[in-house]
């Protein structure tokens, strides 16, 4: 029985090599057609780094690109601003009242994103508010505040108020305690919030798709468009410039988490080894 | 939260409250208001000569959701995304299994390895799977190679939508299935099996009881934000296989037809929230804090 049950991981660490390989295959396949010189991609036509200079050259390529870190950016700020005044406000209030909160948050995660943004879409147009960056960045901060919440909320209960009390009982005042002794300790917690949500936001299709009107467009709005028209080499190319922006961001939160392991509760969730 | 002194004002004039504003402002105009106006929405009807929306308490739109049509669309879409939760079940366990097995830095390395992918841009992985499962793709010379298939079909049909559900979502199973599983002993596992449990039993008295939490917020995780999906089939179903999230966006920016996408919304939330509500939602927020 002993026998059987050690060949058990060999087993399963060979299914696991082989899902590990087709994780990544489209991934490879997406960057290795960004240099592959034949324009019908059936097949390995040469190296070429074309496509990057044809997607830089493209005006709406550029455009797009800009309009989505703009969206990120703006989004990664109210969000954390959001999320730390309600990390705060978690703190003191009542159990029944963050029970309530705490509901309203995971419903704004898990809720679909189409319904999320065609009901704000609905609520826009009702307004005869135009559509733009802010009302993109309107979006994506109700779903990605969320997310931005419960890290920060999560770092803020492992946190004792005693510092902060000693800072006050010295004469600090309470904005004061806050910048100088609340913000730093949570400074990891921010760092991976701010990432997740800038990436997130970067990446997010549904809310840019309905809620940027004709006039604005992200990046992965125009590669949706540009996939769902034909298959261009081009695509391959902006396809591997928004991965790079992505996983730039993963890559930063990755080694905060690594030094310091209470900010990584998102990215991973290992065994906790706190008090 | 205990740690804090209780101070004398704690009510809602207590200026501690205002921090909830922001939050709580933003969370009512935006996420709350929309929910309430496609209800209200949904009870409405519209004149299609003039896109007038009239507001009245008709059940017609909801009518319409439940005939023949729409019901055969909403039917597809749950199955599919059924089946793809549990396609990321089936391949996210054993994965989860050899993962929570390492030790150490290997073990760090293998879920940064999943969550890689999770970080990569979704229209761009989804894209990816679009040249891999091509007619003449890598895929189709490999199986061929192999004498397997033939002549592969299997992009813009369902089976793509499912395997892009399952590609894109396995991340979101494998990491609460591997918090549940990290945490089994196997000395427990050694123990049935060295009481004469045959292995099969084993997994299924002492691993599967004790993963339970994970394989729910797993399945939750996966299957709640699939039954909405919209991107994955708008890439992988080439505009034949619609799934509910789609038609449901048709309605809105397509047909205009306000009252029915409305109705179409309310039926999905709905739907979603019974099955948040039946499923253990601590497990849920245990895998995302």
């Amino acid at each position: 029985m002993r026998r059987r049950m050690r060949r058990l991981p060999h087993l399963t660490s060979a299914f696991a090599a082989v899902i590990y390989v087709l994780l990544y295959a489209p991934i490879v396949l997406v960057v290795l057609n960004s240099f592959n010189a034949n324009e019908r991609l059936v097949e390995w036509g040469g190296f070429t780094t074309k496509w990057y200079s044809e997607a830089l050259a493209d005006s709406r390529v550029r455009e797009d690109f800009l309009a989505s870190l703009l969206v990120a950016v703006l989004t990664t700020a109210i969000a954390l601003v959001l999320a730390v005044t309600a990390a705060l406000w978690a703190r003191s209030a009542s159990a029944r009242a963050r029970g309530w909160f705490d509901g309203s948050t995971y419903l704004r995660i898990i809720l679909p994103e189409v319904v999320i943004a065609l009901g704000l879409f609905l609520l826009l147009t009702v307004l005869e508010v135009p559509l733009g960056v802010g009302t993109i960045v309107a979006g994506h901060v109700v779903i990605y505040s969320a997310y931005a919440t419960i890290i920060v909320q999560a770092r803020m209960m492992t946190l004792s108020s005693t510092m902060e009390e000693a800072a006050l009982d010295l004469g600090a005042t309470p904005w004061r305690a806050f910048r100088r002794v609340t913000l730093p300790l949570l400074a990891p917690a921010l760092l991976v919030a701010a990432m997740l949500t800038f990436t997130f936001s970067f990446d997010n299709v549904i809310v840019s798709l309905f809620l940027g009107g004709a006039e604005t467009e992200t990046l992965p709005v125009l590669v949706l468009g540009l996939i769902r028209i034909s298959i261009s080499p081009e695509v391959n190319a902006i396809g591997t410039g928004v991965m790079l922006i992505t996983l730039a961001s993963f890559t930063i939160t990755a080694i905060v988490a690594t030094f310091r392991p209470t900010g990584a509760g998102m990215l991973i969730p290992t065994r906790r080894k706190d008090s | 939260m205990s740690t804090v002194p209780r101070r004398p004002r704690r009510g809602w004039r207590s200026p501690r409250q205002l921090l909830l504003l922001p939050t709580a402002g933003w969370a009512l105009a935006l996420f709350l208001g929309p929910l309430v106006l496609l209800v209200v929405y949904s009870f409405g009807s519209i004149d299609l000569l003039t896109f007038q929306v009239q507001f009245g308490w008709t059940l017609s739109n909801y009518g319409d959701v439940f005939s023949d049509l729409y019901l055969e669309t909403i039917g597809r879409s749950l199955l599919l995304s059924v089946g793809s939760t549990l396609g990321c079940l089936v391949i996210g366990f054993p994965l989860a299994y050899a993962i929570s097995r390492q030790r150490g830095k290997w073990q760090v390395l293998l879920l940064i390895g999943v969550m890689v992918p999770f970080w990569t841009s979704f229209v761009v992985r989804t894209y990816g799977l679009v040249n891999l499962l091509d007619d003449n793709g890598p895929l189709a010379d490999l199986l061929q190679w192999l004498g397997l298939v033939d002549n592969l079909r299997l992009l813009y049909t369902p089976w793509s939508i499912a395997i892009g559900m399952v590609y894109t979502y396995l991340p979101l199973m494998v990491l609460p299935l591997f918090v549940a599983l990290e945490r089994l002993d196997p000395a427990v596992m050694h123990a049935a099996a060295d009481l004469g449990a045959p292995p099969r039993r084993v997994f299924r008295r002492v691993v599967l009881p004790l993963a339970a939490p994970g394989i729910a917020a797993g399945c939750v995780l996966v299957g709640v934000p699939a039954t909405g999906e919209y991107v994955v089939p708008a890439i992988l179903g080439g505009d034949k296989t619609l799934m509910y999230g789609n038609v449901v966006a048709n309605q809105f920016t397509g047909l205009g037809n306000y009252p029915f996408g409305a109705a179409l919304a309310v039926t999905l939330t709905t739907l979603v929230t019974f099955v948040l509500l039946i499923s253990r939602r601590r497990a849920a927020a245990e895998a995302w804090a």
